[in-house]
C-alpha cells in the first residue's frame, strides 16, 4: 500500500487559508487531472468548509508523495505561495491514512462530533474523481470501505444520536411529545433570527399548516412568504395560540406577552387538553415560565435547547471510544485484506517463474534420460522437482502471508520482487 | 415436539429467559450495539416458545388465579414481543418485561394446588362450562387491554416527567412520543372496557342462575370486578367528557390495573364453589 492522506482542518489551519485552498469545480477537475497524469497516482479531492484533504495512492514501487511536493502542487492550484501551505499541512500514511479516511467519514474528526453531513461530502468527493477516471484500485476499494465503516459506527454506536444545535434541538423536543406531523399546526410568533433558524428544522417535520403574526404585518408577510405559511393579525394571537400545536416565539417584546393568567383564561380552555409544545426563543422571554406543565403544554426557551444541544454533545464523547476501536478493527481488516489481495500477483509470479525454472531443468534433464527410465521414474522424478519447489517457496510465501497480517508486506512483496527478478 | 420434552418445561424455563431478555435490553441502553437486541430478543422468544408450550401442555384455566395470571403473562409476552420488532428503537422490553416477569411470579406463587382447579379445554367449551369459559376470556381479554394501558400510563407518566423536568430527550431509555403513548392507551382502554362489561355481565348471569355455590355476590373477585368496572366508567368519563390532564387519567389507568391484580389473585367463585 502506498496511500497518503495530506491536507489541511480547522485544527491545522485558520479559516483565511482554508479559504484560499478552497476546491471548486473546475479546480478540482483540474487537480484531479494534474495529480492522475503528473504522478500516476490515483487520487480524491475532499473540500469542506472545515477541510481541504487530498488522497494519493501510488504504485508500491515508486515513491510516495508527502507534504513537500503537495505543498508546491496546491500552490500551483490556488496561487498560494507553498511556504505559506506547508507548515500548515498534516500527512498520514497507509494504514494511518486509511483510519483518518474512516475517522473523518464517521464524523470522529468533525467540529460536531458525529455530524452526518460529511458523510455526504466523502461520497461526493469520491464518486468526483471517479468521474473523471482519477480513483484505481485502492480508492476504489478505500472509499466505499469508509462509507459503510461510517454507517456502522453511526448505527452501532451512539455517536451521531440527536441533535447538537440548539436550533435543531427542538426538533427533539418536539418528538417527544407528538408523532405526527401531517395533521399540526406551527404558530411563528415574531421573526428573530434564531426564530427562522428553528422553524427550518421544524419544517423538515412537514406540518400541516404554519401561521404567522406578528405586531408589524409587513414582517408577518416576509415570514410566511419565507416558510409558505398564513399571516394572522396580532390582535387574534389568542385564537392562535388556542390552534397551534407548536408555537416558535422570538418577538423582541420587553415584557412577556403570554402571561400565565392570559394562557390559563384564553387559551388552555379552548385546547381540550390537546398537548402544546412553545419554544420561546425570545430574550426577554416571551411566555410566563410558570405555564409549563411538561403535560399538556411544554415550554422550551434557548437555555433550556442549549443545555440539551451541550448534554448531547457530552453524550456523544461517550461513545468515542467505541467508535475509536471499531474504526481501529476496521482499519486492520482493510489494511490486511488490501496487503492479501496485492500478494495474490506477487505470489502468482513468483510461481510461475520458479515453474519456469524447474521446467528449464528437468525438461531436459528427462530428454536425455529418455528410454532409459520407466514411467514411474519419471513421475518420481517430477514429484522430487515439485516438492523440491514447495519446499522452497513456503517460506516466502508464508512470510508475507504473515506480513499481510500485520499490514506491512509491501517492503516484503518489493524485496521477493527484486530477489526473484519479478516484474513491478 | 414430544409429550416428555413438554413436561420437562418449568416456569424457570421461560421466566429465566424473560429475565435474560430484560437484562440484554438494559445492556443495551448503556452500551448500544446490534448484538444486545438479537440476544435479547432471541431470549424474549425463546421464553414465549417455552411458556407457550408450558400452558399448551398444562392448559391451565382462566378460571384459578394461577391460570388467569399465567395467560395474561402469556398475552403480554406476545405484545412485547411485537413491541420490540416494530419499535426496534424504543426501550419496550424495559416496561413490559418486569411485568410480564412478575406475573409469572406471581402465579409461581399462587400455584399451591394447580391441579385441583385445572381442567382442560375442550371440557370448558361444553355445555355449562361454555358460559364459564366466555367469561373468563372476556375478562382476560379485558385483563390484557388493562394491562397496556398500565404500560402506555408508566411510559406516559416518565415521559412527562421528563418533559416537566426538561431533560435532554432519549436517554438512557429511548421512548414513545406523549402522542403515541397516549393513543396506545386510549386503543387499549376502548378495548378492554366493552369486554370487561360483558364479562361481568356473563359472570352475574352464570350466579343469578345459581351456576355456583355460597355466598358469592360478595366474594373479592365479584367486588374487585365490579370496582374495575366502576374505575373503568369514571375512567372514559374524564377522557371523553371530563377534559382531565392526562397525567392524572395515567394514574387512574394506574389504579385500575392494582385493581385487576386483586380481583385476579383473588380466588374465583366458579372454582372455589365449582361449576356445575
Amino acid at each position: 500500500m502506498n496511500l497518503r492522506a495530506i491536507g489541511c482542518n480547522v485544527e491545522s489551519a485558520a479559516v483565511e487559508l482554508r479559504e484560499k485552498l478552497a476546491f471548486d469545480a473546475a479546480k478540482t477537475q483540474r487537480a484531479l487531472a494534474e495529480l492522475t497524469a503528473r504522478f500516476a497516482a490515483e487520487a480524491v479531492v475532499l473540500g469542506t468548509c472545515n477541510r481541504v484533504e487530498i488522497y494519493v495512492s501510488r504504485q508500491e514501487t515508486v515513491a510516495a508523495l508527502h507534504v513537500p511536493l503537495m505543498a508546491e502542487f496546491l500552490s500551483e492550484v490556488h496561487g498560494v505561495p507553498a511556504s505559506a501551505i506547508a507548515p500548515h499541512l498534516y500527512e498520514h500514511a497507509d494504514a494511518s491514512a486509511a483510519k483518518h479516511l474512516f475517522r473523518v467519514a464517521s464524523g470522529l474528526d468533525s467540529v460536531v462530533l458525529g455530524e452526518t453531513q460529511i458523510a455526504g461530502q466523502v461520497k461526493e468527493a469520491f464518486e468526483t474523481a471517479q468521474k473523471f477516471g482519477a480513483t484505481g484500485p485502492l480508492l476504489n476499494a478505500l472509499f466505499p470501505n469508509a462509507l459503510r465503516v461510517s454507517k456502522r459506527v453511526r448505527t452501532e454506536t451512539g455517536i451521531a444520536r440527536g441533535h447538537v444545535s440548539v436550533s435543531s434541538a427542538a426538533v427533539d423536543f418536539v418528538q417527544q411529545v407528538f408523532s405526527s406531523f401531517a395533521d399540526k399546526t406551527v404558530l411563528v410568533i415574531g421573526a428573530g433570527k434564531m426564530g427562522r433558524l428553528t422553524l427550518k428544522h421544524l419544517a423538515e417535520l412537514k406540518p400541516a399548516a404554519v401561521l404567522v403574526t406578528n405586531r408589524n404585518p409587513e414582517r408577518a408577510a416576509s415570514v410566511a412568504k419565507e416558510c409558505g405559511g398564513r399571516v394572522l393579525p396580532w390582535d387574534r394571537l389568542d385564537d392562535a395560540l388556542a390552534q397551534a400545536d407548536i408555537v416558535l416565539s422570538t418577538t423582541g417584546a420587553p415584557e412577556p406577552i403570554v402571561t400565565l393568567r392570559r394562557y390559563a383564561e384564553k387559551v388552555r380552555p379552548r385546547r381540550g387538553g390537546r398537548p402544546q409544545v412553545i419554544f420561546d426563543m425570545a430574550v426577554p422571554r416571551d411566555f410566563d415560565p410558570d405555564i409549563h406543565d411538561g403535560d399538556a403544554v411544554s415550554v422550551f426557551n434557548v437555555d433550556d435547547l442549549g443545555r440539551v444541544a451541550e448534554a448531547r454533545m457530552a453524550e456523544r464523547r461517550k461513545h468515542l471510544p467505541a467508535a475509536e476501536s471499531l474504526i481501529d478493527s476496521e482499519v486492520a481488516k482493510f489494511v490486511g485484506d488490501w496487503n492479501r489481495r496485492a500478494n495474490g500477483p506477487v505470489i502468482g509470479q513468483l510461481t510461475s517463474e520458479v515453474d519456469k525454472l524447474r521446467d528449464g531443468i528437468m525438461v531436459p534433464l528427462l530428454a536425455k534420460l529418455n528410454g532409459k527410465l520407466s514411467d514411474a521414474e519419471k513421475a518420481q522424478i517430477e514429484q522430487a522437482f515439485r516438492l523440491f519447489q514447495n519446499k522452497l517457496l513456503h517460506g516466502p510465501i508464508a512470510a508475507l502471508h504473515e506480513s499481510s497480517q500485520e499490514g506491512q508486506s509491501g517492503g516484503l512483496r518489493e524485496a521477493l520482487r527484486k530477489l526473484f527478478g519479478l516484474q513491478g | 415436539m414430544s409429550a416428555s420434552v413438554l413436561q420437562n418445561v418449568t416456569h424457570s424455563c421461560f421466566a429465566l429467559s424473560y429475565l435474560c431478555a430484560l437484562l440484554l435490553e438494559l445492556g443495551r441502553t448503556f452500551w448500544p450495539g446490534k448484538g444486545w437486541r438479537v440476544a435479547g430478543l432471541a431470549f424474549g422468544a425463546a421464553g414465549l416458545v417455552a411458556h407457550s408450550a408450558f400452558i399448551l401442555f398444562h392448559q391451565p384455566t382462566p378460571a384459578a388465579p394461577y391460570g388467569s395470571l399465567l395467560l395474561l403473562a402469556w398475552v403480554l409476552a406476545l405484545f412485547y414481543l411485537y413491541g420490540t420488532v416494530h419499535h426496534a428503537k424504543q426501550a419496550w422490553a424495559v416496561f413490559v418485561l418486569p411485568v410480564v416477569i412478575g406475573l409469572v411470579g406471581l402465579s409461581l406463587a399462587l400455584a399451591t394446588a394447580p391441579n385441583a382447579t385445572e381442567f382442560t379445554v375442550p371440557e370448558w367449551a361444553a355445555g355449562d362450562r361454555f358460559w364459564g369459559a366466555t367469561h373468563g376470556l372476556l375478562i382476560l381479554g379485558a385483563s390484557v387491554g388493562i394491562s397496556v394501558s398500565f404500560l402506555a400510563s408508566l411510559m406516559y407518566l416518565l415521559q412527562a416527567r421528563r418533559l416537566r423536568k426538561k431533560l435532554a430527550p432519549g436517554g438512557a431509555v429511548p421512548m414513545l412520543s406523549l402522542e403515541r403513548i397516549e393513543t396506545m392507551n386510549r386503543r387499549a382502554l376502548n378495548v378492554a372496557f366493552p369486554l370487561l362489561t360483558a364479562g361481568l355481565l356473563v359472570g352475574t348471569l352464570l350466579l343469578s342462575q345459581g351456576h355456583v355455590t355460597g355466598d358469592n355476590w360478595l366474594s373479592l373477585k365479584v367486588l374487585t370486578t365490579a370496582a374495575l368496572w366502576v374505575v373503568f366508567l369514571v375512567l372514559l368519563y374524564l377522557r371523553y367528557g371530563g377534559h382531565v390532564p392526562a397525567r392524572r387519567l395515567a394514574l387512574l389507568s394506574i389504579a385500575a390495573f392494582a385493581i385487576l391484580l386483586v380481583a385476579l389473585v383473588a380466588a374465583h367463585p366458579f372454582a372455589e364453589g365449582g361449576a356445575k
